[in-house]
């Protein structure tokens, strides 16, 4: 087995006194689709904005592709006011932005579609391929570039076929139909050429046809572009079909992982979801 | 339609050409011209057509045709001599009069026959919008020259001209950053009034510094720089500033940056009154006799390139970067753009083009004095960012033509107590029109609430598309 493209090592994020996430340890496999589930306010999306860059853990490490690209241990007044469950503090601190995060190949959508407004479908996918430009300010200003400029765009029209966007191109961003933006936001996060992609909630607010769809295309484009997947989703019907393993989550705690059929069956999950009858 | 165009471009060629060679000839051709108008000259044609018309009478009473006809001819002959002579004395004394305008004229003909022949011949769509670009600065720059050459290089409308394209390139810079990259800075006036003392302390001449700096004996700086060098070094300095203000502030994640550059401004407005650094800013006093517009192209040509370039970048990949930060930080963050760079980036390119707008403006203004630039004058550019369109450089640019006119021209008459024949008209004093001013510039921040542009730019394909389809909602341009 190759190393993990994402290894998590005790991630806690604690926010003064409450836990987001505590101790959360995972990897992601090459080309794997996982999936991250947990009753509302468990802290999957504190656990993505960790692995992202967005929040500077309080503690522990995240590898990718074998590399450290966040390690953190309690500071100044977090020492005193640690509560998380793991207690060995790594020695390194490694903090990251998150552009430089995305440079190295982490894309990712947000739950609450995060377009850029003002601009049409195609300026939203091209601006995403600014990050590996090779011209400077003066050369883009002067032209020089133009070669640059011309794979840009190709790669950009690209994205946008891969996603079926093509023929709204030219509209803006915001006026197209809900699960079409959903789709442009992949599609940008795909011009970043990542090699891990971050899914969170991509099918919030669809209809079962489209979450049906929306998991069809999820599964066609980690083939196409050999990507390795983990999403966040509410939607059992999509995690159940397309992940390889599910992690779960309740409270920012760890309680279950593993294939589809055994996360089905584990009396912990249920719980979590449903709640414990008292007598 | 192919020969159609060319002919019509070979006979701007022609014209030009002869426009061009006129004007230079001139003066070398006129006496010539006077000695054939010689009034002995004149009387010989005279007594000649006397004669002709005799010979037409008599050849009438002895019913002679050849005769009569003859005469006739002789006599339209001396005619036609006496128009044409008299035609070309006009014409060349115009020519003579207008030489410098000739020739701007003829530049443009012979730029619209090229531009025409290469719309016939030329298939690279890119090319053919080039030319038709280059053409319309033609016509920018030789209509205002011509205007210059007409009512006078200190007209009102020349002044409102020098100051509306400064007030352009400076404004079109504080868009870069307001209104395409999302940062609220208002420190305009602080980065201008660099620009302004940058380029009068190192471009005033060495023989005239003794005067200038009287206070601080002939002050420290005893060597003059070109005036474009020194322009550039005007940039330049306000850019260093805005890189130092912007490495603590640019990190932060607020609208810190306008309370940052606001007190900025005020700070450096102090500090270049400071007595301690007369050797180099005269203090409080003027500075002056530094080189100053010899023609309203100069700020034209300057301002033009500056917001030719900003456009060009902002049309490029970092402009495009620069639009994403301002929709959305997060996102663009998750889209590899690094905020602080691209940030910092935006700040100094608009603070340096606001420095060479500062030097503009000392040229303009023939003095400098830190006093002058307050506050009160970022509020000015700020309102014609926001009246023109935020995120439209070409709002920017038509606004704040009408902003300088309005407030330097058109509206001066209110301030003047006004009688009509018994009525003093009420309202009419010192101070109205500031009062009117302020009412247009709120219905206008009212109704049009996006600016007279919105973030939309004019753009000729679509104003042409308007006309041919004849639709299109009013004030989407």
């Amino acid at each position: 087995m190759s190393e993990p493209v994402l290894d998590l090592r005790h991630v806690t994020m604690q926010f003064g006194g409450v836990v987001a996430v505590d101790n959360l340890s995972m990897h992601i496999n090459r080309e794997e689709i996982v999936a991250l589930i947990g009753p509302n306010g468990a802290g999957k999306t504190t656990a993505f904005n960790c692995i992202t860059g967005v929040y500077t853990p309080t503690n522990g490490q995240v590898y990718y592709e074998g590399r450290l690209i966040v390690s953190n241990q309690p500071q100044g007044k977090m020492k005193q006011l640690y509560a998380g469950t793991h207690k060995e503090f790594p020695k390194e601190i490694v903090v990251n932005t998150p552009d430089k995060i995305t440079k190295l190949g982490v894309a990712r959508t947000f739950q609450n579609i995060r377009l850029f407004k003002t601009q049409t479908v195609f300026e939203n996918v091209l601006i995403a391929t600014h990050l590996h430009k090779t011209s400077n300010l003066l050369t883009a200003t002067l032209r020089l570039n133009h070669k640059e400029e011309r794979q840009m765009r190709e790669h950009a029209l690209n994205m946008l076929e891969a996603v079926g966007l093509i023929d709204v191109k030219d509209e803006l961003a915001t006026s197209l139909p809900y699960g079409k933006q959903r789709r442009l936001e992949i599609a940008r996060a795909l011009a970043t050429n990542p090699r891990l992609l971050l899914l969170d909630e991509p099918a919030a607010g669809m209809n079962p046809q489209e979450t049906e769809a929306l998991g069809q295309f999820i599964v066609g484009i980690q083939k196409r572009f050999e990507l390795t997947i983990f999403l966040i989703e509410h939607h059992m019907d999509l995690v159940m079909d397309i992940s390889d393993r599910i992690y779960v989550i309740d409270f920012g705690r760890l309680i279950a992982t593993g294939v589809p059929e055994e996360i089905q069956d584990n009396p912990d999950v249920i719980t979590a979801y449903l709640g414990v009858y008292e007598e | 339609m192919k020969i159609f165009k060319t002919i019509i471009a070979a006979l701007l060629v022609v014209c030009a050409l002869f426009m061009i060679y006129t004007s230079y000839t001139a003066k070398d051709s006129l006496p010539g011209l006077l000695e054939r108008m010689d009034p002995q000259n004149l009387a010989e044609t005279d007594s000649q057509m006397q004669r002709a018309k005799k010979r037409v009478t008599d050849g009438l009473m002895e019913d002679n045709k050849e005769k009569t006809l003859r005469g006739l001819e002789r006599y339209l002959n001396g005619f036609a001599d006496k128009l044409v002579i008299d035609t070309q004395v006009q014409y060349e004394l115009f020519a003579y009069q207008n030489g410098p305008s000739m020739i701007a004229g003829g530049l443009l003909l012979l730029v619209a026959g090229i531009v025409l022949i290469l719309s016939a011949y030329c298939k690279i769509a890119q090319a053919r919008r080039l030319g038709i670009h280059v053409l319309l600065i033609t016509v920018l720059f030789v209509g205002v020259y011509i205007l210059e050459n007409t009512v006078g290089a200190n007209s009102m409308l020349m002044m409102v001209l020098k100051k509306g394209a400064i007030y352009a390139l400076v404004a079109v810079a504080m868009n870069l950053l307001n209104g395409f990259t999302g940062l609220f800075s208002l420190g305009q006036a602080g980065f201008m009034l660099i620009g302004a003392y940058v380029y009068a302390i190192f471009s005033i001449e060495t023989g005239n510094r003794a005067q200038v700096y009287q206070y601080y004996a002939g002050g420290l700086i005893q060597f003059s720089l070109p005036t474009l060098v020194s322009i550039a070094l005007a940039g330049l300095a306000a850019a260093f500033f805005a890189y130092l203000i912007g490495l603590p502030v640019l990190r932060l994640k607020s609208d810190y940056l306008a309370i940052a550059t606001l007190g900025f401004a005020e700070i450096i407005r102090a500090v270049f009154q400071y007595d301690g650094l007369g050797p180099i800013t005269n203090g409080s006093n003027l500075l002056r006799k530094f080189p100053v517009f010899e023609t309203v192209l100069f700020p034209f040509a300057v301002a033009g390139v500056c917001i030719l370039l900003i456009a060009l970048m902002i049309h490029s990949t970092y402009g495009r970067a620069f639009k994403a930060i301002r929709d959305d930080e997060i996102a663009a963050e998750a889209m590899g753009i690094n905020l602080y760079h691209h940030k910092q980036m935006s700040f100094v390119i608009s603070s340096f083009f606001a420095g060479v707008g500062g030097a503009l403006l000392a040229m303009y203004q023939t003095t400098v004095q830190a006093k002058a630039f307050t506050a009160a004058m970022t509020y000015e550019i700020l309102l014609i960012v926001v009246i023109g369109g935020m995120g439209s450089i070409s709002g920017s640019i038509l606004a704040s033509f009408l902003f300088v006119a309005a407030s330097e021209w058109w509206l001066r008459f209110l301030d003047n107590a006004t009688v009509i024949g018994n009525f003093k008209v009420p309202l009419l004093r010192s101070g109205f029109r500031m009062v009117v001013f302020s009412v247009v510039i709120m219905a206008v921040v009212l109704f049009y609430r996006q600016g007279i542009m919105g973030d939309k730019e004019f753009s000729l394909s679509k104003l042409r598309d308007r006309f041919t389809r004849g639709k299109g909602g009013a004030g989407r341009v």
